[in-house]
């Protein structure tokens, strides 16, 4: 569904990535695991038409998406949930979540899309009418992923979307995870958590210094020797 | 000298709609894209005369020719950041980090705007705009108010309410403040974030020229009225520079103060007196009147 064929990407004269490859199936999760400043996210800011791609294409669902302005790719139906706590922390947590289907705004019956929001995260329909900002770090991570569904995403980008939060609300970001894509939501995740990372995933790629350098049916990359010593502790 | 004083403080009020006009079109792009434009002067100034050139070549009306300039620096306003500011800001979108080069590029758009207009023919004496209506002027006590202070002051009120309903209650008006809070999640959601900054900088254009109109009876005209900026700016401050009530309230507390001090300390006071008011304003309450608290932005 997702196709990344050897991409190149860089900022300035320093090289980010190099011929890059990755493929994603429909019903697919699949991980992007690697160090710090290994290009997990630029790899993700380049499908979302953040950061230029300057060698290679990115194909989705036979649409050619390669430097297409941001909003196009949303609206194509991939949406990105960011790292970090980006949100409008200003803005009702339900403005937040309006605005994350702002391309749908026309469509009939857009606002249907909140109740299935608030469904999946009872949490936020009871601070529906609170600061995005005065949110937990935990809450303010589901509003991201609320406000993605907002725009009726085709497919998911989740970018280290465990980073800061406690064991306990891991685990309930994992399972959240799992559900959205047992609704049939293909998934591209990148973690440092490789080990919960492999556990949902179909397949992971492992990139290093802005190379794949390994790739693999994420059982398999889990219980390689070498991988396990590099990224699972041991 | 009771009079005097009313008198004073009614065309202060009169004078603050027009520098809360000004501070509105520097404002809705400060709150929008954190660039401050140092060019919204000559905004003013090229609206005034491009309405001034209505009234004389086309021969229209006066409220034909406000809105023809309106529309123009519209135009002109989306054009600016289309070709310069949307090329600064960068493929990312994110908050303006490229600091000194949008204030040049804005210092830039004054020079340039002055210089055109000042080898435009007619413009090199000073020139003056009829008022809107030929009313006879108001009589309150001995209080004199124009037909044309009516009009700014109704007008200012309208534009105020109309952009507050704009960024309050249209899905657009959310996107822009979405925009100003994180653009990179803004872009991520779908937002057109250049198109919509783009509108941003016509709507401060069209503001400006409608200010520049209104308040060319009352002035004269020259390629150097845009220099009138630094009032905008100081009521823009005063009101908290992202509050669009702030503006207004910072436009009236400075025109009346203004006139008070010419009044009763000396006129010469008076072009001191903004300056005097930004010092105090940023040493008592330096988020301003109506300002968000100042939080260190995230670098």
């Amino acid at each position: 569904m997702l196709k990344l064929s050897t991409i190149d990407a860089g900022y300035g004269p320093v090289q980010a990535l190099e011929g890059v490859s990755l493929e994603v199936a429909a019903d697919q999760i699949v991980c992007l695991l690697g160090a710090n400043g290994a290009g997990k996210t630029t790899t993700l800011n380049c499908i979302s038409g953040m950061v230029p791609v300057s060698r290679g294409r990115i194909e989705f669902d036979g649409v050619d998406i390669t430097n297409v302005r941001a909003e196009r790719i949303v609206a194509e139906g991939v949406v990105q949930v960011p790292e970090g706590r980006e949100i409008f922390p200003q803005m009702s947590v339900e403005d937040n979540l309006l605005l994350g289907g702002w391309l749908q705004r026309r469509k009939p019956n857009w606002r249907g899309a909140l109740d299935r929001v608030y469904a999946l995260f009872p949490r936020l329909s009871e601070r529906a009418q609170q600061h995005a900002g005065t949110l937990s770090g935990g809450e303010q991570q589901m509003l991201m992923i609320g406000r993605a569904l907002m725009a009726r995403p085709r497919l998911m980008l989740f970018d280290e979307p465990s980073l800061g939060l406690s064991p306990v609300l891991v685990e309930q970001l994992f399972a959240i995870i799992t559900r959205i894509h047992a609704d049939g939501m293909p998934v591209l995740l990148v973690e440092q958590n490789a080990r919960m990372a492999l556990e949902v995933s179909a397949y992971g790629y492992i990139l290093e210094n802005g190379e794949i350098v390994h790739q693999g049916p994420a059982a398999a990359l889990a219980n390689d020797p070498q991988i396990q010593e590099a990224y699972l502790g041991g | 000298m009771s009079t005097i004083i009313v008198q004073a403080v009614v065309s202060g009020i009169v004078t603050g709609c027009i520098y809360a006009l000004v501070a509105l079109s520097l404002v809705i792009i400060f709150k929008t894209t954190d660039v401050v434009n140092f060019g919204g002067g000559e905004f003013v100034m090229v609206g005034s005369f491009l309405a001034l050139f209505a009234l004389v070549y086309l021969g229209v009306g006066y409220a034909l020719a406000l809105l023809l300039a309106a529309v123009a620096m519209f135009a002109l306003g989306v054009t600016f950041d289309a070709v310069t500011m949307n090329r600064i800001g960068g493929r990312l979108y994110t908050r303006q980090t490229e600091l000194v080069p949008t204030i040049v590029a804005t210092i830039g758009l004054s020079y340039l705007l002055k210089g055109i207009v000042r080898v435009v023919p007619y413009t090199e004496e000073p020139r003056r705009i009829p008022p809107l209506f030929n009313a006879p002027p108001i009589f309150v006590g001995d209080v004199v108010i124009q037909a044309q202070d009516v009009v700014i002051v109704v007008a200012t009120t309208l534009i105020m309410i109309g952009l507050w309903a704009f960024f309050r209650f249209t899905m657009a008006g959310r996107a822009l403040r979405a925009i100003s809070q994180n653009a990179r999640a803004a872009c991520l959601s779908g937002m057109p974030v250049r198109t919509l900054r783009m509108v941003v900088w016509g709507l401060s254009a069209g503001i400006a020229a409608v200010a520049g109109v209104l308040f060319a009876p009352k002035l004269l005209i020259t390629p150097d009225s845009g220099t009138l900026v630094m009032f905008a700016f100081a009521a823009a401050i005063v009101g908290g520079f992202t509050s669009l009530p702030g503006c207004v309230v910072g436009g009236i507390v400075l025109g009346v103060t203004q006139n008070l001090v010419g009044v009763l300390i000396a006129p010469q006071a008076i072009s001191v007196t903004p300056f005097f008011i930004i010092m105090v304003v940023l040493l008592l309450r330096p988020q301003g009147l109506f300002g968000d608290a100042i939080a260190l932005k995230k670098v």
